[in-house]
């Protein structure tokens, strides 16, 4: 008998892991091509200006220098993953402080810095909004006066400094209300944060003789690149090829454009190989940032705690351009309800221009601007009502077999185990009834729930089996550092019965690969893992094709053995292995094993007779997942420093194929949700960012995280998951700012609406 | 730009003095970044780092101390057997930064730049320290009060360096406390209280307190130390030598906190220096 034990379900080291920790793993910055030049962006220092006029040439005297490109010439393209509104160097207008106007290519980079300087662009500044209450005034300037022109991948109202409007309405709340025993509403207000992946943005980008770009960069997918970069010149894909190192994080800031156009526009101008590189500061300034948040929530219960209405309007400032801003304002409006069933609903979700950095893409997308209202509500309520806030989640968490959120069916949910064993496993009965300690230092338990997806869009695989029998994995699927890469390989090595040194996995490139949407949305372990399963099994059903013809049986008799084998059933010695099989292939008849799958998200869809729903820019979305995190805080007093002691998370997977890696991605997600709750917030002074580095923008280091995070992996097989797994990126982010909230409430009676709480913010709640 | 890598103070002093854009390197810690960042752009760096005289800490017969300009702060951090208040000290060089950072940053690089938010100046201040100051014209001793000026200004002149800090021998039965509140581990004192206290029948017999981040230099006031003189140290005394020191006090807004807020943690993190401080000395 074989002693084969499948890949799945073991917690292995990372494929990449060695090279990382011994410095040998390249990132786009570690890269050099022969003759490369080095690009410098010049980025816009107004925050709303038109263009009068360009003077490059002092840049372009400087000896060393080779080229420089504006807004200009490389033309009006405009890109966008929902609204097409920008250019890759702005075109007659500037709309934030560190819009990238020009590039410069020079030998070296110091000389690059220096004619960037030189480039003598005018301006005629124009009044500008650095919130979304200007914006929204009536009178306030409008940033894109052509809005009505954009290209639009949705159907969604706009109006003004409104790019969408997007409502979702079910049952009737206005009457719902009538019903309520206890009714509580507030306004809630969140930060900018910064992505703070380790990596700053970095291209490479070369021109071949037939003008064909191949661009090596930190992205989150290769074929986003390819779309936005072909858009942005205004040249066919088929002249973009895009290529991925390793990358050093993302967590949503990489999934649009970053610098790749512009390496590109500068590689096109001077036909060398161009390398741009962000500084930190650069990076802070120039890129994107999570949404600042303007809720107002309103919910009600009955007197057992059921839930019966919640009425919601979110204000997201999206910043200068739209970039991911609908889909972040969709989900939003789509989350805001929670995990919960609820009946009555009215919500509207806006994302506003203002002058500032762009909005984009985040871990959570959405789900923590409205969480921190949502989850304290529940609290309020149950407070209200003198009942347990775990049991009023209890008492409304969705569950299996139900219809949720406008009629969507749910075959799977762990909800309620999630929140049961956290319930168990810290203790919460117990520190919940203990009396408030005295002044000074003061403990308390709080809870928040999560609800997510990991099923939306599309993605495929090619497995292809080598002549001697092991196998190849491409998925186009980009790894940014949490270990998808090999969780994929366990799961094709799983699917075709090998170990994982039998089976390689190819660097993502649009050249090659088949295409993948993203590295986001937590679904690639979900998605692309799908479409693994899918591919491994067209090739092991090719191997048994191949093997019928080698052991004169028919294929319906074949089965595959663990360790690469094809027998025949019932017959234990009759089998082939994979080597004599792909040989037989390759050399006699057959042709090359080549699995392929391909698949579009398909699980069950809103029901347009449960609800109305307006400007949604997604398609299907699901594979939902939940979970159900508690914190326990300290309270000091005479600071206002809330200080986690330990953390419970416990999450819905559906099956851990990497139960390390699943458990760094909780851990991972949680101390950057410590920093949306604590520490991290981006600041204007007006336009300009007044902390853009890692001096003045604080993310908690390892001293400020509690020893102790308990992850809790509940596992209940999704029925087409991969193994039964579905994804686990998002959620650990979104929960910590609530259950901190809810702590703080518990400990001292006090109720914080607005992020970060720092200190200052805290002592200030204690003082009133 | 030049790089020079003098072995002796009289060579780094002559460089420094041939050229008013020249900037000493001592671990770069704060200079390197500022340059890489395109804040400053000397023309010449001077690296202190093969000066073997500069590095060091060394008890004097007398028992003051001694602590070499280019000393790392993890050198001082895990600098063994300082007596009594000397100990405050290495309290001090341990809330600094990151390990990293310690493995790099100096004594004298730090108390250089002339930032009132950094840890040193406050404990130098509170223990009576002194800077041993080398120049074109020889050496001169400055108090630590007076060398630091304004905000990332020092008393240090064209041509000088920094050779070292000195202390005065420990006060007798006197133990130091490093009271520091920063929004994350590593990050600069949002405040930071220094303090220096002993402890006799229960009565405050000597007490020296500074504070961090809150004005151009760190804050003393002798008519606070004074009211701790002598007390209990109870919320009473602290309470009033904390409105004393506040009056003297000129913190700005920043993402750290507000002037405001700087102002409502003098209180608390007194208390908190004071009454760690006097918990050294036991019961005395």
């Amino acid at each position: 008998m074989s002693d084969y034990v499948s890949p799945v379900g073991q917690g292995i080291p990372r494929l990449e892991t060695r090279d990382k920790i011994t410095g040998k793993a390249v990132y786009a910055d570690d890269m050099s091509r022969p003759d490369m030049l080095f690009g410098v962006i010049v980025p816009s220092p107004h925050a709303h200006a038109r263009i009068a006029g360009y003077d490059v040439s002092a840049a372009l005297a400087l000896d060393g220098v080779v080229a420089v490109v504006t807004g200009e010439d490389i033309g009006d393209h405009k890109i966008g993953p929902f609204i097409k509104d920008e250019t890759a160097l702005a075109v007659g207008k500037v709309r934030y402080m560190g819009e990238p106007v020009a590039a410069v290519a020079a030998v070296d980079l110091e000389t690059a810095k220096q004619a960037a300087r030189l480039i003598d662009i005018a301006y005629e500044e124009l009044p500008a909004v650095f919130d979304t209450d200007a914006a929204m005034a009536e009178d306030a300037p409008v940033l894109h006066e052509n809005s009505g022109d954009y290209i639009k991948v949705f159907e969604a109202d706009s109006d003004g400094n409104a790019m969408a409007i997007i409502e979702i309405v079910e049952g009737d709340v206005a009457s719902a209300w009538e019903n309520c025993a206890a009714i509580v509403e507030g306004s809630y207000e969140t930060q900018a944060q910064c992505h703070s992946y380790m990596e700053p943005c970095s291209a490479l980008a070369e021109i071949d003789s037939n003008g064909k770009i191949t661009i090596w960069s930190s992205n989150q997918s290769v074929f986003h690149v390819q779309a936005f970069t072909a858009d942005a010149l205004g040249i066919p894909m088929s002249k973009v090829r895009c290529v991925t190192p390793q990358v050093g994080g993302a967590f949503g800031g990489k999934m649009e454009q970053t610098v790749q156009p512009a390496a590109a526009a500068l590689a096109r101008a001077t036909g060398r190989p161009v390398k741009v590189t962000l500084t930190r500061e650069q990076d802070f300034e120039m890129i994107r940032a999570r949404h600042p948040g303007k809720v107002w929530m309103k919910t009600g219960a009955a007197a057992d705690g059921t839930l019966l209405a919640r009425e919601v309007r979110i204000v997201l400032d999206a910043g200068a351009y739209a970039d991911d801003s609908p889909g972040v304002a969709g989900i939003a409006a789509l989350f805001c309800r929670g995990p919960y069933r609820i009946e009555n609903v009215s919500i509207e979700s806006r994302p506003i221009y203002t002058n500032k950095l762009r909005s984009g893409a985040f871990r959570g997308f959405g789900g923590p601007q409205v969480a921190i209202a949502g989850e304290t509500q529940i609290d309020e309520i149950a407070d209200r009502l003198g009942l347990d806030p775990i049991d009023v989640r209890l008492k409304n968490a969705v569950r299996p077999g139900e219809e949720w959120m406008i009629g969507v069916a749910l075959n799977k949910a762990g909800l309620s185990e999630c929140l049961n064993r956290v319930r168990a496993a810290s203790g919460w009965d117990e520190k919940r009834k203990a009396a408030p300690n005295g002044s000074g230092r003061r403990r308390g338990i709080g809870v928040a729930c999560i609800p997510h997806i990991s099923g939306v869009l599309t993605s495929g695989a090619i497995v292809r089996i080598l002549e001697d029998g092991t196998a190849v994995l491409n998925t186009g699927a980009v790894d940014n550092g949490q270990g998808s890469d090999t969780v994929l390989v366990q799961i094709c090595a799983a699917a075709l019965g090998l170990d994982v040194d039998r089976v390689s996995v190819a660097t993502p490139d649009t050249d090659g690969s088949p295409y993948n949407w993203g590295t986001t949305a937590s679904r690639v372990t979900y998605m692309a893992g799908r479409a693994v399963v899918a591919a491994s099994e067209d090739a092991v059903n090719q191997l048994k094709q191949r093997a019928a013809i080698m052991m004169e049986c028919a294929e319906e008799d074949l089965e595959l053995r663990d360790g690469g084998r094809i027998g025949i059933k019932g017959v234990p010695e009759a089998e082939v292995g994979f080597r004599d099989i792909s040989g037989f292939s390759h050399w006699v008849a057959g042709g090359p094993v080549i699995g392929t799958n391909s698949l579009a998200y398909d699980g069950p869809d809103f029901d347009p007779k449960r609800g109305f729903l307006r400007g949604f820019p997604f398609g299907k979305i699901g594979a939902w997942i939940f979970a159900a995190q508690a914190v326990e805080v300290e309270l000091d007093e005479a600071t206002g420093r809330i200080t986690p002691l330990k953390i419970w998370s416990a999450h819905d997977i559906g099956k851990a194929i990497n139960p390390t890696a699943v458990e760094g991605q909780i851990q991972g997600g949680i101390v950057q949700g410590l920093g949306y709750a604590l520490c991290e917030e981006m600041v204007w002074d007006s336009g300009r960012l007044a902390n853009p580095s890692f001096m003045d923008y604080k993310i908690p280091g390892i001293a400020d995280v509690p020893p102790q995070i308990e992850t809790i992996l509940v596992e209940d097989p999704d029925e087409d998951g991969p193994f039964g797994a579905k994804g686990i990126g998002e959620p650990p982010i979104v929960g910590i700012a609530p259950a901190i909230s809810n702590a703080v409430a518990h400990a001292a009676g006090i109720r914080l609406r607005r992020l970060p709480m720092t200190p200052e913010r805290v002592l200030r709640t204690l003082k009133e | 730009m030049e790089f020079h890598g003098p072995s002796t103070v009289e060579e780094a002093v002559s460089l420094l003095a041939s050229d008013e854009e020249a900037r000493c390197l001592a671990g770069g810690a704060t200079l390197v970044a500022m340059m890489n960042a395109d804040l400053v752009m000397p023309s010449a760096l001077v690296s202190l780092r093969h000066i073997e005289e500069l590095r060091g800490i060394f008890t004097d017969s007398g028992g003051g101390l001694r602590v070499g300009a280019m000393t790392t702060h993890r050198e001082v951090a895990e600098a063994d057997g300082l007596a009594g208040a000397h100990a405050l000290l290495s309290d001090t060089a341990r809330a600094i930064g990151h390990p990293a950072i310690r493995n790099m940053g100096t004594v004298g690089g730090s108390i250089g730049h002339g930032d009132p938010q950094a840890d040193y100046p406050g404990a130098l201040a509170a223990l009576d320290a002194a800077v041993e100051v080398r120049g074109p014209d020889g050496t001169r001793p400055v108090a630590a009060e007076d060398f630091f000026v304004d905000y990332l200004e020092t008393a240090l002149l064209p041509g000088e360096l920094i050779a070292a800090v000195t202390l005065p021998p420990p006060p007798a039965g006197a133990f130091g406390a490093y009271e520091k509140f920063a929004r994350v581990e590593g990050d600069y004192a949002t405040v930071s209280v220094a303090a220096v206290v002993a402890m006799e029948d229960g009565r405050c017999s000597y007490a020296r307190v500074a504070l961090g981040s809150c004005g151009p230099t760190p804050v003393r006031a002798e008519a606070a130390e004074d009211r701790l003189t002598g007390s209990a140290l109870d919320d009473a005394d602290i309470a009033e030598a904390a409105a004393i020191l506040r009056e003297e006090c000129d913190p700005v807004d920043d993402v750290r906190g507000s002037g405001e807020y700087r102002m409502m943690l003098v209180e608390p993190l007194l208390g908190r220096a004071l009454r760690a401080a006097a918990a050294k000395g036991g019961a005395r």
